[in-house]
C-alpha cells in the first residue's frame, strides 16, 4: 500500500537527517566537558519516550494520539537511539563490567525491536496469504474440536475399518494431540503434513468405499489442524519476541538508573 | 467438510400472521369502521383479500393514558390507525432523549475517562445495582406478551411541550412505514382506552395498491410532507422553478421493493449459503425500455449484468443515489438509435424508491440540466457475439471485483462504520479489543473475527448501519440513533434483554451478554434467570477521540470506514 | 483442497476477551463455564443454576425449581435446594500476557538482585562498578609501593568519594554531585572542568597545578587526563587544547590589556605565522658569516677530505638527535679559517677565545718564536728568533702594525699558501680578527672583540626533533644559500611546516607535536 511507502520514505527521511544533525551536533559540542551527561540525559529521555508507548497501549481511552503514529515514532526513534547510543559511547566500546552489562542490555533490547519490526511487518502477510483465521486464545479448543472429530471418525463407534484405526493410533493421535512443527511452520515447510497425507493417500489402496470417504475427511482434518498449528506458530512468534523486548527493556531501565546514580555519585564534583 | 445443505423453504407472504390471535369477530369490528367500511373488496384480488390482509398484516392493540406509541427517531415498520380514543403527538421541539429511554450525548468527563485506570480488574459485564435502578423518567409495564412503556411525570411533559391531540380515524406512522425513514415525532395515549389498529407495512402495501381512497391519501401526504423538500435537495433538480418541482413532485411514482423486514430471513439464507442475485427482486430489467429515473430514497439496491448464465454485480446504490438516467439522456439526446436499459436494478433486502416517469424527465428535467451534467452517451460496441452493453465504470476499479462481490454477499455496503481490518498488516495483537474493553468497563464490544475476503477482514463489529434492521422493534426505545452523529447505540439502563435486536442484526454485531454485580455474580431476576442486556459496539460515542479499536491499532491494519460509497474503502486499500 | 481453519464457534452470549488475565481450564477442551474466573485466576464456578424455592398457596415446604439457563436439567435440584450438577472446578490458565508480565517482573526483580549482590558486597563491587581498566602508571606493584609512601590506597575510594562506600553512600554522592542531576546550564556551560576532589588525589603524587601559562584558569587533571580507558592513559588531544584555545571569548578574557591572543584551531589553518617572523626578527649575533657564500661560492675550498663543504660539516645532531650542537670555532671553523699570523711559521697559531690573550701573545713573540725554537731543538735558538722577526719586520713592519693588521685587517689575499686542497693567491691565510668578529679599537690595551651570541632556540615554546626530518634536505626548510647576512633568521615560516604537517600533508599536526601543556619541570614527586 502507497500509505505505509510513503510513511517509510518520509520515517527514512527523518531518521537520515535526524543522524546527519546528531553527528554534526556531536563534532560541534563533543569537547564540552560535560558532554557525556548531556548526551545521557538525551538519550535516557528518548529511552523512556519509547518505553511510555507501552504505557500508551494500556491507555487507549486517554486521547493520546494513534497508536499508529506512536509506533512509527518508536520504530524511526527506536533506530535513532541506537545512534544516540554511539554517541553517548563517543564510538567507543565500554569496558568495565557494568557498562559492558548495561551495553548488552541495550544491543539485545534494539535488536529485538528490529527482529519484532521484521516479524509484525512480514508474518501476518504468510498468515492471509494461508487463509483462515483462529483467535490465538481459541486455539486449544479448536483443536480439541478437531481432534474430537478425527478421533470420532477413526475410533468411533461407526467406525469399522481397522486400517483406519490402526493407522491413527499409530500416526494420526500423536498428530492431533498438541501444536506440532513450530518450527517448520516458522520456516514455511509443509513436509510434515505433506508425509502424512501421502501415507493417507497411501492407506487408499487397503480400503474400501466407505473407508475412503473417511479417509478423505480425516485428510481435510488433517489439513485444517496443519493450518491450525501453522497459525499458533506463527500468532506465537508474534507475541514471543515482546517476551524479549519488553522484560529486557525494564531491565535496562533498572540498570540505566544505577548507572546514573554511579556516574553522578564517581563525577569528579563530589565534594 | 462439507456441511449438508440445509434445505429451507422460502418464507411465504403470509406464513406468520402478525397477530396469530387476531379473531373473525374483530375482523367484523373493522371491516365495519372507516376507512375499511368504505373500502371496495371486490377490487382486491382473490389470493389477497381485504379480509384476509386485514386477518395477517395487522392488530389490534390497547394503550393506557401515557403509553408511548412510537418514539420519534425510531424505526418502525407499520403504520397505526386511532380506532377508538385519543393519542397525542408531540411537536417540536421533540422530546429529551432520557425521556424516551435513551442515553443521554455527551462524551465522559475527565474523572470518568481516568476512573478508566483503575477498572481494569473489574469482573467482565459489570452492572452497578444503583445504576440499573435509577428512573429514567420513564417505566414499563408488562402486559401479556408485549412491554408498555409509559412516560411519568407526564403533567409535565404536558406542560412543557407543545402537543396535538389526534382522535378516531386517524392514521399515522404511514410514511416511516412505507418509506423506511425515521419517525419524525414521538405519539403517546392519551386517554386510558386508547384502541389503535397497527398495519405492518406488507399490509399497508396492498391496501394502498387495490384501494383508491388510501393510496390518494398517502400519496398526499407523501408528497406533503416529504416529497417537495427531498427533491428540492437532490441534485438533479438544482435547475427547476419552484413549480415545476411542483409538477415533478405531482407526477413522481414511488415504490417500495424486497422485506422490510429482511434480516432475520436473510441471516437464514446467508447460513443456508442460497444469497444470489438472481433472487432478489427486480426493479429494472436488462434490456427493457427505461420507464423512468430510479431515484434511491431508502435501502441499498444491486446493479448487474448478465454474464453468461449468471449475473454478474457491478455496483451497489444506496440512497440518494440514480440509476437510469444514462439510458433516458441518451435517447433523448439521439432520438433515433434509442438503447434500452444497459444494467438490471435489484433490491437487496429493502429499498425505497422514486421514479421519475421517462416522460416528465424529457419534458422538464433534462432541459434544464447544463450539457456538462449531462451523462455521456451510451456507444454500442458490436462484436461477432451481438451487441455487448458498456460495463459500469467504476465500483469494480475501486476495489476490485472479488472485494465488491465479498461486499455485496454479506450485504457491508449498509455500514456507515464498518471495522475493516487488513490481515496483511494485523499482528493479531487483539490492542483494538484491549483498547475496546478499557473504553468500555473492561468489556470488550465486538470481535476480532468475521468474514473474509482476501487479506481484508470485516469484523463482527457494529456497522452502525445506514438502514439500521436492529432498530426495529425495541419495545423500550433502548437502541437509537446518538442524535449528534448517528451512531446506534444501546442505552443498557432501559435494555430489558428481549433480543429483539440481537434477532434482527444480519451482521452478528450483537451480542447478549449476562451482566454481573461488583462481586462478579451474575445478576439475577425473581426466577433465577441471569439478566441479560444487548451490547454492541457504539463507536466510543463517549470518549474523546474516536473508536478505540482504531486508535489502537499500532499497525495501521484497522479502520473503521464507510461503505455506503466505495471511495473510502478505495482510498484506504490503495491511497 | 480445503486450508480454511474450522470456522471457530463464537459463543453468541459473549465476546472474546483477551484483556483478561485468565481462561477457564475448560475452555482449551471448548467448553469454558459461563462463569469465568475471576482477575485474580480462581475458579468460579459453583453449580449449573441456583435453584429457586416455589412456596405455592397452602403449601408449607414449598418445591425447589431448577432455573437453569436454557432447559431445566432432568433430575432437578437436590432436596436440599443444591444444583445436582456441579461444575468440575478447574484451574484457570493465565494468558500469554500474564506470563509476558510475569518474565518482565522476574527480569526486574532479576536485576534488582544482581546489583544488590554485587553492589553489597565491597570486593566485587569495585570490580564490577569500574568503567574500564586503570592505566598501569596507577596500578600495579610500582604505584602501590609509591601509594603506600603517600597514604593512598588503590580502592575506588583513592579517588572517588563514593568509592568507599555502599549503595546507600553512592546514592548520597550522586545527590551531592557537582553539576547536579538537572543542571543543564552547567552541562552546556563550555568551561574547563574546574579541580574536583580527585584532583586532590592527583596532587598526593604530582606537582599541583603546573601550567604553560600563569593566566590560564585551573583546570582539572581529568579533563585532559582520562583514566579508565586501559593500559595508557588517554593522551590529551587538541579538543582539549582548542577547548580553550579555539573559543574567542576565552582567548579574549585571557588576553593581557592590548594584545590580542590568536583563537586556534588547527595547524594548518588559523595557527598564527610565526611571531620572528610577523615580528621581523634578526639575529643579533655579531660574527660576520655568510652561509651563501660557503655553500656555494666557487673560492671556498674543499674540505681536507676532499668533500665539498655542507651544512653538515657546521650543524650536528646533539646527542638526542633533537637539536644541533653548537657551531664552535675549534670544531667547525679552524679547518679552514686557520690563525697562522706568520705565513713562514704554521706552527705558531694565535690563540682564539680572548683579545687579551692574542695582545699578549703577539707582545711575546721572541719568546713563542723561542719556545717553539727549543720545541724543534732547533740548534741555534737565537739565531731563529731574530731570522723569523726580521721576516715579519719585513712583511708587517712595526709590532703595532702587525697587532693592528691582525685584529682589524678584513684582506683576504695574501702570499700563497696552501689552505686545504686549495692553493694559490685567492686567500690570506688569516686575514685578522674582523673577518669574522666585531672588533672594536680601544685606547688602552688591547681592542674589544664582542663576543659571539648564537641562540639556541629561536621558538622557545616549540618542540622539534632533526633526527626525526632526516629524510629531508636542510635547504627544504632552511633557505640557507640565499641568506647572505648573519642577520638573517634561516628557520621555514609555518607554511613550510605545514605542506607536511597538516591534514593535506598527512603528518600528524596535533596541538602536542610542537607544544606542552606543562612547564618543563614536571616531574613525580
Amino acid at each position: 500500500m502507497k500509505r505505509f511507502r510513503r510513511q517509510f520514505f518520509l520515517g527514512m527521511l527523518a531518521l537520515i537527517a535526524a543522524t546527519m544533525a546528531a553527528l554534526w551536533l556531536h563534532k560541534r559540542f563533543c569537547a564540552l566537558p560535560d558532554y557525556a551527561f548531556l548526551t545521557g540525559w538525551i538519550l535516557f529521555a528518548v529511552m523512556l519516550v519509547l518505553t511510555f508507548f507501552n504505557a500508551r497501549k494500556k491507555l487507549p481511552f486517554l486521547a493520546l494520539g494513534k497508536a499508529e503514529t506512536w509506533l512509527q515514532i518508536h520504530i524511526y526513534l527506536g533506530f535513532f537511539t541506537v545512534v544516540l547510543f554511539l554517541i553517548h559511547l563517543n564510538f567507543r566500546a565500554p569496558h568495565g563490567w557494568f557498562e559492558i552489562t548495561l551495553a548488552w542490555l541495550f544491543a539485545l533490547v534494539s535488536a529485538s525491536g528490529v527482529v519484532g519490526l521484521f516479524f509484525s511487518r512480514t508474518l501476518p502477510r504468510r498468515l492471509a496469504t494461508r487463509g483462515g483465521e483462529a483467535i490465538f486464545e481459541k486455539i486449544p479448543a479448536l483443536r480439541h474440536a478437531l481432534k474430537t472429530g478425527a478421533e470420532n471418525l477413526a475410533l468411533g463407534k461407526e467406525a469399522k475399518s481397522p486400517v483406519i484405526a490402526e493407522f491413527y493410533t499409530r500416526q494420526l493421535a500423536p498428530f492431533f494431540e498438541g501444536p506440532k512443527n513450530f518450527w517448520l511452520h516458522t520456516f514455511e515447510s509443509r513436509r510434515p503434513v505433506s508425509a502424512l497425507l501421502a501415507e493417507l493417500d497411501d492407506l487408499r489402496r487397503f480400503t474400501n468405499e466407505a473407508e475412503r470417504a473417511t479417509l478423505d475427511k480425516l485428510a481435510a482434518l488433517v489439513r485444517q489442524k496443519d493450518g491450525l498449528d501453522y497459525h499458533r506458530a506463527l500468532q506465537l512468534t508474534l507475541k514471543l519476541w515482546l517476551f524479549v523486548h519488553i522484560p529486557l527493556t525494564y531491565g535496562l531501565l533498572v540498570f540505566t538508573v544505577l548507572h546514573i546514580v554511579l556516574v553522578f555519585g564517581f563525577s569528579g564534583g563530589v565534594q | 467438510m462439507p456441511a449438508a445443505p440445509t434445505i429451507l423453504e422460502r418464507p411465504q407472504r403470509w406464513d406468520a400472521a402478525f397477530d396469530p390471535d387476531m379473531t373473525d369477530a374483530a375482523l367484523d369490528r373493522l371491516l365495519a369502521t372507516a376507512p375499511f367500511r368504505d373500502m371496495d373488496a371486490e377490487k382486491f384480488p382473490k389470493r389477497t383479500p381485504l379480509r384476509e390482509i386485514l386477518r395477517n398484516d395487522s392488530r389490534i392493540r390497547r394503550f393506557r393514558q401515557g403509553e408511548i406509541i412510537v418514539r420519534q427517531g425510531d424505526y418502525g415498520t407499520s403504520a397505526f390507525l386511532i380506532l377508538r380514543g385519543a393519542t397525542r403527538v408531540v411537536l417540536k421541539p421533540h422530546l429529551p432523549p432520557a425521556l424516551l429511554g435513551r442515553q443521554s450525548p455527551g462524551k465522559k468527563g475527565f474523572f470518568r475517562t481516568l476512573a478508566q485506570l483503575w477498572n481494569g480488574s473489574r469482573p467482565a459485564e459489570t452492572f452497578s445495582r444503583t445504576r440499573l435502578r435509577q428512573a429514567a423518567g420513564l417505566g414499563a409495564r408488562q402486559t401479556k406478551n408485549e412491554v408498555h412503556v409509559f412516560l411519568q411525570d407526564l403533567p409535565r411533559v404536558m406542560d412543557e411541550h407543545r402537543t396535538e391531540q389526534m382522535t378516531g380515524g386517524d392514521f399515522f406512522g404511514e410514511i416511516a412505514a412505507l418509506s423506511r425513514m425515521a419517525r419524525t415525532s414521538t405519539i403517546f395515549a392519551d386517554s386510558d382506552d386508547a384502541e389503535l389498529l397497527e398495519i405492518r407495512w406488507q399490509g399497508l402495501r396492498d391496501l394502498m395498491k387495490y384501494d383508491d381512497a388510501l393510496r390518494t391519501h398517502v400519496n398526499k401526504i407523501y408528497r406533503e410532507r416529504a416529497l417537495s423538500s427531498y427533491l428540492n435537495a437532490t441534485p438533479m433538480f438544482q435547475h427547476l422553478t419552484k413549480e415545476q418541482v411542483d409538477r415533478v413532485a405531482e407526477q413522481i411514482e414511488f415504490a417500495t421493493y424486497g422485506d422490510y423486514d429482511w434480516s432475520g430471513e436473510y441471516k437464514r439464507l446467508a447460513q443456508s449459503g442460497s444469497v444470489q442475485p438472481e433472487k432478489e427482486p427486480v426493479i429494472a430489467q436488462e434490456g427493457d425500455y427505461p420507464n423512468g429515473v430510479v431515484l434511491l430514497r431508502a435501502g441499498f439496491a444491486r446493479i448487474s449484468q448478465k454474464l453468461g448464465g449468471g449475473e454478474r454485480t457491478l455496483n451497489y446504490i444506496g440512497a440518494g443515489q440514480l440509476f437510469g438516467l444514462r439510458e433516458i439522456s441518451h435517447n433523448w439526446r439521439n432520438k433515433d438509435s434509442p438503447v434500452n436499459l444497459q444494467f438490471s436494478l435489484r433490491a437487496i433486502g429493502y429499498t425505497h424508491l422514486l421514479i421519475v416517469p421517462t416522460r416528465v424527465m424529457e419534458e422538464i428535467v433534462l432541459p434544464s440540466l447544463p450539457k456538462n451534467e449531462l451523462p455521456e452517451a451510451i456507444e454500442i460496441v458490436k462484436d461477432e457475439l451481438g451487441s455487448q452493453p458498456v460495463a459500469e465504470k467504476g465500483a469494480r476499479e475501486k476495489v476490485g471485483a472479488e472485494i465488491l462481490e465479498f461486499l455485496t454477499e454479506n450485504r457491508l455496503f449498509n455500514a456507515t462504520a464498518s471495522m475493516v481490518i487488513d490481515l496483511d498488516r494485523c499482528t493479531r495483537c487483539d490492542d483494538c479489543v484491549r483498547a475496546c474493553a478499557s473504553t468500555h468497563d473492561n468489556n470488550p464490544r465486538f470481535l476480532r473475527h468475521g468474514p473474509t475476503s482476501g487479506s481484508l477482514m470485516v469484523a463482527n463489529a457494529c456497522l452502525h448501519c445506514a438502514d439500521p434492521v436492529c432498530m426495529i422493534g425495541c419495545p423500550t426505545g433502548a437502541i437509537h440513533r446518538e442524535s449528534f452523529a448517528g451512531q446506534v447505540v444501546i442505552n443498557p439502563d432501559t435494555c430489558i434483554g428481549c433480543k429483539a435486536c440481537f434477532n434482527n442484526c444480519p451482521y452478528d454485531a450483537i451480542r447478549m451478554v449476562e451482566i454481573r454485580d461488583e462481586t462478579g455474580e451474575f445478576m439475577v431476576d425473581q426466577e433465577m434467570k441471569p439478566i441479560a442486556k444487548a451490547t454492541k459496539c457504539d463507536l466510543c460515542v463517549e470518549s474523546h477521540g474516536g473508536p478505540a479499536c482504531e486508535r489502537a491499532c499500532p499497525h495501521g491494519a484497522l479502520t473503521r470506514i464507510n461503505l455506503n460509497n466505495l471511495d473510502a474503502l478505495s482510498k484506504w486499500l490503495k491511497p | 483442497m480445503s486450508e480454511q481453519l474450522p470456522a471457530p464457534d463464537f459463543d453468541a452470549q459473549n465476546y472474546a476477551r483477551p484483556n483478561q488475565n485468565w481462561v477457564c481450564g475448560h475452555a482449551c477442551e471448548g467448553q469454558p463455564c459461563r462463569h469465568g474466573p475471576d482477575s485474580k485466576g480462581r475458579c468460579r464456578a459453583t453449580a449449573e443454576c441456583k435453584p429457586v424455592l416455589e412456596t405455592k398457596p397452602g403449601e408449607t415446604k414449598g418445591r425447589w425449581r431448577c432455573t437453569r439457563p436454557g432447559e431445566p436439567c432432568e433430575s432437578g435440584p437436590m432436596p436440599d435446594g443444591s444444583c445436582c450438577r456441579p461444575i468440575s472446578k478447574c484451574s484457570p490458565v493465565p494468558t500469554l500476557r500474564v506470563w509476558r508480565r510475569r518474565a518482565t517482573l522476574a527480569v526486574i526483580a532479576a536485576s534488582f538482585a544482581v546489583l544488590l549482590v554485587l553492589l553489597g558486597n565491597p570486593s566485587w563491587r569495585n570490580n564490577f562498578i569500574s568503567p574500564g581498566e586503570i592505566s598501569s602508571a596507577h596500578s600495579g606493584e610500582a604505584f602501590a609501593a609509591l601509594a603506600a609512601t603517600n597514604r593512598l590506597n588503590q580502592n575506588c575510594g583513592a579517588c572517588h568519594v563514593a568509592g568507599n562506600s555502599g549503595p546507600n553512600g553512592m546514592v548520597k554522592a550522586a545527590l551531592s554531585a557537582e553539576p547536579g542531576f538537572f543542571e543543564f546550564n552547567k552541562f552546556l556551560d563550555a568551561h574547563a572542568a574546574a579541580p574536583t576532589a580527585i584532583d586532590g588525589s592527583c596532587e598526593q603524587c604530582h606537582v599541583a597545578h603546573n601550567f604553560h601559562q600563569p593566566n590560564a584558569a585551573a583546570v582539572s587533571c581529568a579533563f585532559c587526563h582520562a583514566e579508565h580507558q586501559g593500559k595508557l592513559m588517554a593522551a590529551a588531544t587538541d579538543a582539549d587544547c582548542v577547548f580553550c584555545h579555539g573559543d574567542t571569548v576565552k582567548m579574549a578574557a585571557a588576553s593581557t590589556a592590548g594584545s590580542v591572543v590568536p583563537v586556534i584551531h588547527h595547524f594548518a589553518e588559523d595557527h598564527p605565522q610565526f611571531r620572528f617572523i610577523t615580528e621581523k626578527w634578526r639575529d643579533p649575533d655579531t660574527l660576520k658569516f655568510n652561509h651563501a657564500l660557503h655553500l656555494m661560492g666557487a673560492t671556498i675550498p674543499n674540505l681536507p677530505g676532499g668533500a665539498k663543504l655542507d651544512c653538515a660539516f657546521c650543524h650536528q645532531l646533539d646527542a638526542a638527535g633533537a637539536f644541533m650542537k653548537p657551531v664552535a670555532f675549534e670544531n667547525n671553523c679552524r679547518v679552514c679559517h686557520s690563525l697562522q699570523f706568520d705565513p713562514e711559521t704554521p706552527q705558531l697559531q694565535l690563540p682564539h677565545g680572548s683579545a687579551e690573550f692574542v695582545t699578549a701573545f703577539l707582545r711575546s713573540l721572541p719568546k713563542q718564536y723561542a719556545d717553539l725554537a727549543a720545541k724543534k731543538n732547533q740548534p741555534d735558538a737565537n739565531t731563529y728568533v731574530q731570522q723569523k722577526l726580521v721576516a715579519l719586520r719585513t712583511q708587517f713592519g712595526s709590532g703595532d702594525d702587525l697587532e693592528r693588521r691582525i685584529f682589524f685587517s678584513t684582506e683576504t689575499f695574501g702570499p700563497d699558501t696552501q689552505v686545504g686542497t686549495l692553493s694559490g693567491s685567492t686567500r690570506a691565510l688569516f686575514p685578522g680578527c674582523e673577518l669574522c668578529h666585531e672588533v672594536k679599537s680601544s685606547e688602552a690595551g688591547s681592542p674589544a672583540i664582542t663576543k659571539p651570541i648564537m641562540p639556541e632556540r629561536w621558538l622557545a615554546q616549540a618542540k622539534f626533533n632533526h633526527a626525526k626530518h632526516a629524510n629531508i634536505s636542510c635547504g627544504q626548510c632552511h633557505d640557507a644559500v640565499h641568506s647572505k647576512d648573519t642577520a638573517d633568521i634561516l628557520l621555514p615560516a609555518k607554511e613550510t611546516c605545514a605542506t607536511c604537517h597538516s591534514p593535506r600533508g598527512g603528518v600528524v599536526d596535533t596541538c602536542a607535536t610542537c607544544h606542552t601543556y606543562h612547564n618543563a619541570a614536571v616531574a613525580a614527586r
